[in-house]
């Protein structure tokens, strides 16, 4: 690989001596992550210096539920709310905090107790929604907030916010910031891969820069992997081209451009031929990751029957899997569907089908292979639900409007505490309680795991140093490992 | 780019030192300053701009800086009172400040070590040879008056590598670096070089063959003369205008259904073809509805600050929205206008720049007035509705013939009708407006819904007033931005142009020029453009025509082992340039090599091939705008410019996204230029590639022989023949494809199918299946996608 790869040149110079490392972004190289050099002394000193400096995961997967889960009916056990069925919501509760226009034109706002039952599972007790039997058996797994809070009402804003921290488009994702800091652990494949499901009828749009570079180079964004046609865009040779012809062309191609190189003596001609060799090396490692056929039966089983359904949620937490043994160091799922305004108990269920098995399956089979140890698994939506109905409320049936004052979400694996349940929401489930964890927290948090402190990894852009927690966030010392 | 710093917290006393060292290292190579303050040279004059204020900055503002509110102890270190006040000039032993940063005591040391940051002692030293040597204030350099600046004598000796005053300025400095300008480029090479450079398009071969067979002194500038009277200039230059104002062809938010921008699109492009005084350019965009008996193609201008994403999602807030468009507006406005990065002030003063927040809301008031709904989906007024010039020439045709049958009632109707219909087809463009008045208030921590103090219209404390004449309105503000007076105007386009010429610009940091940004390489060369400029008339073609028959622009961009030791990144410009072509360029490139691609000028947006299901997967609207999900058009559509490519936000075309196209969000002033896989993916696989491929062998397969044809296309695509080696390289790959296909010949017929329409090949389909290869592999070369 060139020293001197033209466009790439500078940023590889500079972070190559802050970060004392080597690495060349997506797919480009492998770098020898000596993360710790991003992990202040300060940092650790705040933590009481107690803690070891080496990070605890290597790499993320992140399972992003896009249209937002109900806390109240996964996570936020409120037994209390049954008494008052149909009762309007206090305005001691809600304090004048403004509603989405869905909703604020309504003329009542009925408490909607969930119909689902809780009960206590696992050594750590944690309290979990019948919805979620598999994600259950794996309690003692859970690192379990059920005190996060946003800014943003609107799905846009707010899960552009979870995945950039910022409601405004325009900055680089969480993964491509890990790819600016951390390099990929794979000569043959992206650093960064995203991939997304759906459940009943799409449900909200996802847009390219949840998974987008921002104003970092843009190959530090996700490759997204898509379930029809390449697995990666133009991966296929074209009709008529087969893989020895192929092979042959791209010599062909090798042999002028070192014609060029001779002549010109530009470095950057250097690059494109590796990146050649790099691109017909992922003809043949994308097509075998994504072929499960060497997967035995009872490690299918554990993501559920609809593991051979192309496309949908169950075969890419088996992807994720099989991306995070192949070093890829940021994995970013994304199902649709959880926008429950109305018909909540109905919908909510499809959607627990598709995903709790499938989601409880990919902790049980990493910890299984000790992966589990250095991985990071995220499971979040962008906000929260409302405790009052929106629209009518009956004794089967409700639906539930935005909400980002309160929200639950869980973590497993590599740095994090196992079998925690960290924060609280007062009784309504509306406002949080003690302990509040905001996005930028989340990501602070997340970053911490990954050896990086997130005041650390930033990148100067139109005069500011920017990073993923913007000048917010704060490390939460209890739900570390 | 620039470097960028992982911040400091509180380090072991002798990490400084060494982190100081990296430091100066990365300056030194990258050119963050002026390479003199690592102590190995003696000390030399000290200037205030280039040394000191950038270390007050970095190190002081944060709490003695522009932001009242985070001020400690009233000092202010970004002003002349502030940082006189620290300092007896001549005496550094009697100044406070240089007491407080060399005072061996953590607790009485500035910056405190709490705060992350440190000075070193190289730069101890500096802060105290400024002092000793009087203490010079200047202001920050964008900020003063552009002063055209002498030309210096060209250095003796360069000959024929000076053709104009641009080569003087650039060889002062090479010489003061030890470098020298590179002979000039083959002809063939620059003629490919500036016509890409000033059309986005490789030069047909005939242009070159005449080109190079032109015996006058003044090949060269003829040539420019013609490519920039080229109604292809103005598409290529549009599409850089365009990527600023965030043009796109639908809204951006959730379900980012389709919008109707396209007229305004061409108003660029035509405007730009017109070669329209950047001065009106700007006028009109900005406030092109207020001037007086303004006509419609000036209303329509203004269309320029409706590309901003809306929001229609269901539940949104109005005003929350509302607000977010100005702000959009704003930042837009300063980046490509100003460099200045007043986004910062939006939630309290900026760090680093004299931007307060009330400068901001001030400016915010200019545009508070438009009567727009805060959520909405595709357009919403106000609108206007502009015919095209050929519609409007009907439309007049149609007027007079109906005035001329004032007796024919029958006849008339029957043309009254098509007018109708002319006029019913005319798409409304999204335009500004002005409606009542409202109040505008500082938004306390930028948020919609907090009133702060009420403020009136105005411009920046720190930079000059408005003319008492001009009105408080938006016009007012267009007119400010482009009066002689305005420090930033000038400079920050001139410099937007030498980057699309040279891939970065004087100044690295077109969309920062203040404090925390970089520092023009040629100082007294960008001031001297921008007075160029700004002095005769706003010529944007006059500019680049005295750019690009530079010896600066015309030289060899090989790449000598000096240059790479002495300046790899080339900021001394020894060398021209060699840049990887934008995305749109590299489409555009195969579609004109092969003979496919479709020149008209202007209309709708059009929709060319992409991989099924894109916008299914992930994309909003499925059951609404976009319920049929992409459907590619037929026919001419799918060989049009990229430029008039359907622009979907949320999920671009993804082989433009793939070449570093931005979304298109957000305003962008300068794109990354990567080197990926992914990029030799699309370029191996994607079906235009392929298709490029195969009609260029259609274009040449009546050559002589086979070596005739390869060097036909290679010129085709290069606008040069291949060397004899090159020729036998491709001669080989042909002969080995040709063995593989003479076996397989069904293959054969499969690549030949690619695209369009089939053929019956006398030379035989494995004869031209090669060919296909031979010419697939030319599109894939480095040398293609490169600008020479």
């Amino acid at each position: 690989m060139s020293e001197f790869a033209g466009g790439l040149w500078q940023e590889k110079i500079s972070r190559r001596l802050f970060l004392g490392r080597s690495s060349l972004g997506v797919g480009t190289g492998v770098g020898t992550a000596a993360i710790a050099t991003l992990l202040g002394e300060e940092a650790v000193g705040q933590q009481g210096g107690q803690r070891g400096r080496r990070p605890r995961a290597r790499r993320v997967i992140y399972l992003c539920q896009s249209g937002a889960p109900s806390q109240l009916d996964l996570f936020d056990h409120k037994p209390g709310l049954v008494a008052r069925f149909g009762q309007p919501l206090p305005d001691s509760i809600r304090k004048g905090q403004r509603l989405t226009t869905m909703t604020s034109g309504q003329k009542q706002f009925p408490v909607a107790p969930s119909i689902f039952r809780f009960r206590q599972h696992g050594h750590s007790g944690a309290m979990i929604s019948e919805l979620l039997p598999f994600t259950a058996r794996m309690a003692d797994e859970l690192c379990l907030v059920r005190s996060m809070h946003t800014e943003a009402i609107n799905h846009d804003p707010a899960i552009t916010l979870l995945q950039t921290g910022s409601q405004q488009a325009g900055r680089p994702s969480f993964g491509a910031w890990l790819s600016y800091g951390l390099g990929s652990e794979n000569r043959n494949l992206p650093s960064f891969v995203a991939l997304t499901s759906w459940s009943l009828k799409g449900g909200q749009p996802l847009y390219d820069r949840l998974w987008g570079s921002g104003f970092l180079p843009t190959r530090h964004q996700g490759v997204r992997f898509r379930a029809v046609g390449d697995p990666v865009l133009f991966l296929s040779n074209p009709h008529g081209i087969a893989s020895g012809l192929r092979r042959e062309l791209l010599d062909d191609v090798a042999r002028l451009n070192r014609l060029k190189l001779d002549s010109f003596g530009d470095p950057e001609i250097e690059t494109r031929m590796a990146q050649y060799e790099l691109a017909f090396r992922m003809q043949t490692s994308v097509p075998e990751l994504v072929d499960f056929s060497d997967e035995p039966r009872h490690v299918l089983d554990l993501y559920g029957p609809d593991v051979a359904r192309r496309g949908s949620y169950a075969p890419n937490c088996l992807l994720a899997r099989r991306l995070s043994e192949r070093g890829v160091r940021f994995i970013q799922l994304f199902h649709r569907g959880w926008d429950q305004h109305s018909n909540l108990p109905r919908d909510i269920r499809e959607l627990c089908r598709a995903t709790d098995q499938p989601s409880a399956g990919l902790l049980r089979d990493l910890k299984q292979r000790g992966l589990l140890d250095d991985t990071l698994v995220i499971w979040a939506g962008e906000f929260g639900r409302t405790v009052y109905s929106q629209g009518e409320l009956t004794s089967t049936s409700y639906g539930r409007d935005h909400h980002p004052r309160c929200f639950s979400v869980w973590m497993a694996g590599g740095g994090v505490r196992a079998g925690t349940t960290y924060g609280a929401t007062a009784d309504f489930s509306y406002n949080v309680a003690e302990n509040g964890v905001h996005v930028h927290d989340l990501n602070a948090t997340l970053l911490y795991c990954l050896g990086i402190d997130h005041r650390r990894l930033t990148f100067k852009y139109q005069g500011r140093h920017h990073r993923l927690t913007d000048v917010h966030g704060r490390v939460v010392e209890p739900l570390l490992a | 780019m620039r470097a960028e710093r992982v911040q400091r917290p509180g380090l072991c006393p002798w990490l400084p030192v060494f982190t100081g060292r990296i430091l100066v290292t990365v300056a030194g190579v990258i050119g963050l300053g002026s390479g003199t303050t690592s102590g190995r040279e003696p000390i030399g004059t000290v200037d205030f701009d280039r040394e000191i204020r950038p270390l007050l900055a970095d190190n002081c503002f944060q709490c003695h800086g522009p932001d009242e509110r985070a001020r400690k102890s009233k000092l202010r270190l970004d002003r002349r009172e502030g940082v006189l006040g620290q300092v007896t000039p001549g005496r550094p032993g009697v100044s406070t400040l240089l007491e407080r940063i060399a005072s061996p005591d953590p607790g009485h040391r500035m910056p405190p070590p709490g705060t992350g940051r440190a000075l070193t002692p190289g730069q101890v030293t500096r802060i105290r040879a400024w002092i000793s040597q009087g203490a010079r204030w200047t202001r920050h350099w964008s900020l003063r008056p552009i002063r055209r600046a002498t030309v210096p004598a060209a250095p003796p000796g360069v000959g024929g590598r000076s053709r104009n005053a641009i080569d003087h300025f650039v060889q002062a400095r090479l010489k003061r670096h030890g470098l020298v300008a590179s002979e000039p480029s083959g002809r063939a090479r620059l003629v490919r070089r500036v016509t890409l450079a000033l059309t986005g398009l490789p030069p047909q071969p005939g242009l070159v063959a005449v080109a190079v067979a032109d015996s006058g002194a003044d090949w060269y500038e003829r040539l420019v003369d013609r490519l920039l009277s080229s109604p292809r200039f103005g598409e290529h230059l549009a599409r850089h205008w365009l990527d600023l104002a965030r043009y796109a062809d639908t809204d951006g938010y959730q379900d980012d259904e389709p919008r109707v921008m396209w007229r305004w699109r061409d108003w660029v492009v035509d405007t730009i073809n017109d070669n329209m005084p950047f001065d009106r350019f700007t006028v009109e965009q900005l406030a092109g509805d207020l001037l007086a008996r303004a006509r419609p193609e000036q209303v329509l201008a203004t269309g320029f600050n409706r590309n901003n994403r809306t929001n229609g999602e269901g539940g949104s807030i109005a005003e929350e929205f509302r607000v977010e468009y100005i702000i959009d507006r704003l930042d837009t406005l300063s980046t490509t206008w100003m460099g200045l990065t007043l986004a910062c002030a939006r939630c309290h003063d900026h760090k680093y720049d004299p931007l307060s927040q009330r400068d901001f809301y001030r400016l915010f008031a200019f545009f508070n007035n438009i009567p727009e709904k805060g959520t909405y989906r595709r357009n919403a007024p106000p609108l206007v509705k502009v015919p095209t010039s050929v519609v409007a020439g009907e439309l007049a045709d149609l007027s007079r013939q109906i005035a001329a049958l004032a007796n024919s009632v029958k006849a008339r109707q029957a043309l009254e009708v098509r007018r109708t219909e002319l006029l019913k087809a005319v798409p409304s463009t999204m335009v500004l407006q002005e409606g009542p008045r409202r109040d505008t208030f500082i938004l306390v921590r930028g948020r919609y819904d907090r009133h702060g103090e009420k403020v009136t219209a105005g411009v920046p404390e720190s930079l000059p007033e408005m003319d008492a004449g001009l009105p408080r309105n938006r016009l007012g503000l267009a007119r400010w931005l482009v009066s002689d007076r305005h420090p930033l105007t000038a400079r920050v386009a001139v410099n937007r142009i030498w980057q699309q010429l040279f891939g970065r610009g004087l100044v690295t940091t077109p969309e920062d020029f203040g404090s925390q940004g970089a520092r023009p390489s040629h100082p007294a060369l960008l001031d001297w453009l921008a007075s160029e400029f700004r002095d005769r008339g706003w010529d944007v073609k006059r500019l680049l025509r005295l750019i690009v028959t530079s010896h600066t622009f015309r030289q060899s961009s090989k790449v000598r082992a000096v240059d790479l030791k002495l300046d790899p990144a080339n900021r001394w410009l020894a060398r021209a340039p060699r840049l990887r072509l934008s995305a749109e360029t590299i489409r555009d490139q195969a579609l004109a090599a092969s003979g496919m691609i479709v020149e008209q000028l202007g209309g709708p947006s059009v929709k060319p091939h992409q991989p099924a299901g894109l916008w299914k997967e992930i994309a909003g609207g499925a059951s609404g705008a976009y319920k049929n999900g992409y459907q590619a058009d037929r026919g001419a559509g799918l060989y049009r410019r990229s430029l008039y490519t359907f622009w979907r936000r949320t999920i671009p075309p993804p082989m433009m996204a793939t070449f570093d196209a931005p979304s298109r969000e957000a305003c962008s002033v300068r794109r990354g230029r990567t080197n990926t896989p992914l990029q030799a993916l699309a370029l191996m696989n994607d079906t235009l590639f392929v298709e490029a491929a195969r009609r260029l062998a259609d274009r040449v397969a009546a050559g002589d022989d086979v070596s005739d044809r390869i060097d036909s296309a290679f010129a085709h695509v290069l606008g040069r023949r291949p060397t004899a080696m090159e020729r036998r390289l491709l001669m080989a790959s042909y002969l080995r494809s040709l063995a593989r296909f003479s076996k397989r010949p069904g293959l054969g017929k499969e690549l030949l199918a690619a695209g369009g329409a089939r053929l019956h090949d006398p030379q035989g389909v494995a004869a031209r299946a090669s060919l296909v290869t031979t010419c697939h592999v030319i599109l894939n070369l480095d040398e293609v996608v490169t600008r020479e």
